[in-house]
């Protein structure tokens, strides 16, 4: 199949430099938290040096969503209603998916809007994730001392199980949008914003036909 | 709490004995290796409150030197105090209990640390390693004797923590800790423990008559700590956990970090079988 030239606009540029700000505050999060979660990891976090860098990235990963949401309310909004909106469509999806991500036939999978389930429920994940980060991390920040042990003890397994979530998530999220044979324009779209007609059909059918009057 | 001359003196006699004893008994537990064989016994009957445990230790360890403090506002515990008494209000008087780590068994700090900056030494005792040491302060929450102190600077998470070393260099070396040689009255001994659990037992039952409250604490609990105490009361009086355990929560957290590892072992898995699978059907329907 001959390249064919990438014209749909997927991703605004504002939300592609919200996206990769993120990903880097949350890398360096999980690479400064995890050494503390892997047994036999924590060597580099001697000293505290991690815990420091931690406080840092914590500040660009709260904040970029919530600057990026002052400047994009619409956008914001949109987030969260698809998040939270699931039809008729979006379970046939569920279970067909199995089939499609093993390189099943594409034409059974039903159409999508500009989003699929399973990046709904990336984006779930990320929110329900996030809020679990976010109360047990200000706890063991700012509380250790005025709260009881138990309750700094508890934090940390809420930060854990948040963090096996989001890390198990984030790990299917850059399989699919890297490596996976089918997902060819993800990475890219997320580089320069734009996707091909075709792509656009097969991956987020009803998004397109909306966007373009055509079929 | 009265402690007579001739029981003082009689309490100084047999800690010099003990003493006498104690280069055989470390040779013995060199030997072992790994037998936690020696241990410390407080003996709260015999404390006269005197701080001369907390002023030795502060000497040999070479932490800020003090005087002894004011009984009504003891120090307490910190990465420059590892040792320090406990002290009860008893009607006009102060009683005490002496305070440092107890070198569990089975001690949560170990159990919690993520850098392995806490561990078990050969001989039994947990010893602290500050340049592995995170700052992460998850000892200080979850020691159920509230030993690791930590201080933590709240906007850079910079974070000092220190303690008792049971003094590692002196016991391996042959020669007791620097509070229990220092202690006059024999409230604090060193020794075997066996020989300080028969000896605590001996006392236990020399008391009991009077006072039903006597008992022995920690040869049993958290696997045998490493400091023992005869008591005159219940542990809670003199701040001790009447039945101290590995919180709940240490036990969780070991779960889920296998857990942890274990899914994103099996995802990565999955991702390799996915590729093979998915591509070879891929390129079979394009054949078609």
């Amino acid at each position: 199949m001959a390249a064919e030239s990438r014209v749909v606009e997927r991703f605004r540029k504002r939300s592609i430099w919200f996206h990769w700000i993120h990903t880097v505050a949350f890398l360096v999060l999980v690479i400064t938290g995890a050494i503390l979660f892997f047994p036999g990891l924590g060597a580099p976090a001697a000293g505290g040096v991690t815990r420091l860098v931690h406080r840092i990235a914590v500040v660009f990963f709260v904040f970029t969503p919530i600057v990026y949401s002052i400047l994009n309310p619409r956008m914001a909004l949109h987030f969260i209603k698809e998040t939270f909106t699931w039809g008729a469509d979006d379970f046939t999806w569920v279970t067909k998916a199995p089939d499609y991500y093993f390189g099943g036939d594409e034409e059974k999978m039903p159409p999508q809007g500009n989003i699929n389930p399973g990046q709904k429920m990336w984006q779930l994940i990320i929110l329900i994730s996030g809020a679990l980060f976010l109360v047990s991390g200000i706890l063991m920040w700012f509380f250790k001392d005025t709260l009881s042990p138990e309750v700094f003890q508890w934090s940390v397994i809420v930060h854990d199980v948040a963090f096996i979530l989001a890390f198990l998530m984030l790990l299917v999220h850059v399989y699919l949008g890297v490596l996976h044979p089918r997902m060819t324009e993800s990475l890219r779209s997320m580089w320069d914003g734009r996707i091909s007609k075709s792509y656009a059909r097969n991956h987020y059918g009803k998004w397109y036909e909306k966007l373009s009057g055509d079929k | 709490m009265e402690l007579t001359r001739k029981e003082f003196l009689k309490a100084a006699a047999g800690a010099t004995g003990l003493m006498l004893l104690q280069p055989a008994s470390i040779a013995m537990a060199k030997e072992s290796q790994t037998d936690a064989g020696l241990a410390m016994l407080v003996d709260i009957t015999k404390c006269v409150n005197c701080w001369w445990c907390y002023a030795a230790c502060k000497d040999y360890n070479g932490l800020p030197e003090t005087i002894k403090p004011d009984p009504s506002q003891p120090p307490q515990l910190a990465p420059d105090v590892w040792t320090t008494l406990y002290t009860v209000r008893n009607g006009a008087e102060w009683i005490a209990r002496k305070q440092a780590c107890n070198h569990c068994t089975e001690a949560a700090c170990v159990e919690v640390c993520p850098t392995g900056a806490l561990s078990y030494n050969k001989l039994g005792f947990v010893q602290y390693d500050k340049d592995k040491c995170s700052g992460c302060g998850y000892c200080v929450e979850y020691c159920p004797f509230g030993v690791p102190q930590i201080e933590t600077n709240i906007a850079t998470g910079a974070a000092v923590m220190d303690k008792c070393t049971f003094c590692h260099d002196r016991v391996t070396s042959g020669e007791p800790t620097a509070c229990s040689a220092a202690c006059p009255t024999g409230a604090i001994t060193f020794g075997q423990r066996r020989d300080l659990i028969a000896a605590a037992k001996e006392r236990v039952a020399e008391l009991r008559p009077s006072n039903t409250g006597v008992r022995l604490y920690g040869d049993k609990e958290l696997g045998g700590l490493h400091v023992m105490y005869v008591l005159d009361d219940s542990p809670e009086v003199y701040g001790l956990p009447g039945e101290p355990a590995v919180p709940a929560a240490a036990s969780v957290r070991s779960v889920f970090k296998w857990l942890g590892t274990g899914l994103t072992a099996v995802v990565l898995a999955g991702f390799g079988l996915n590729y093979v699978v998915a591509r070879i059907r891929m390129a079979r329907s394009e054949e078609k």
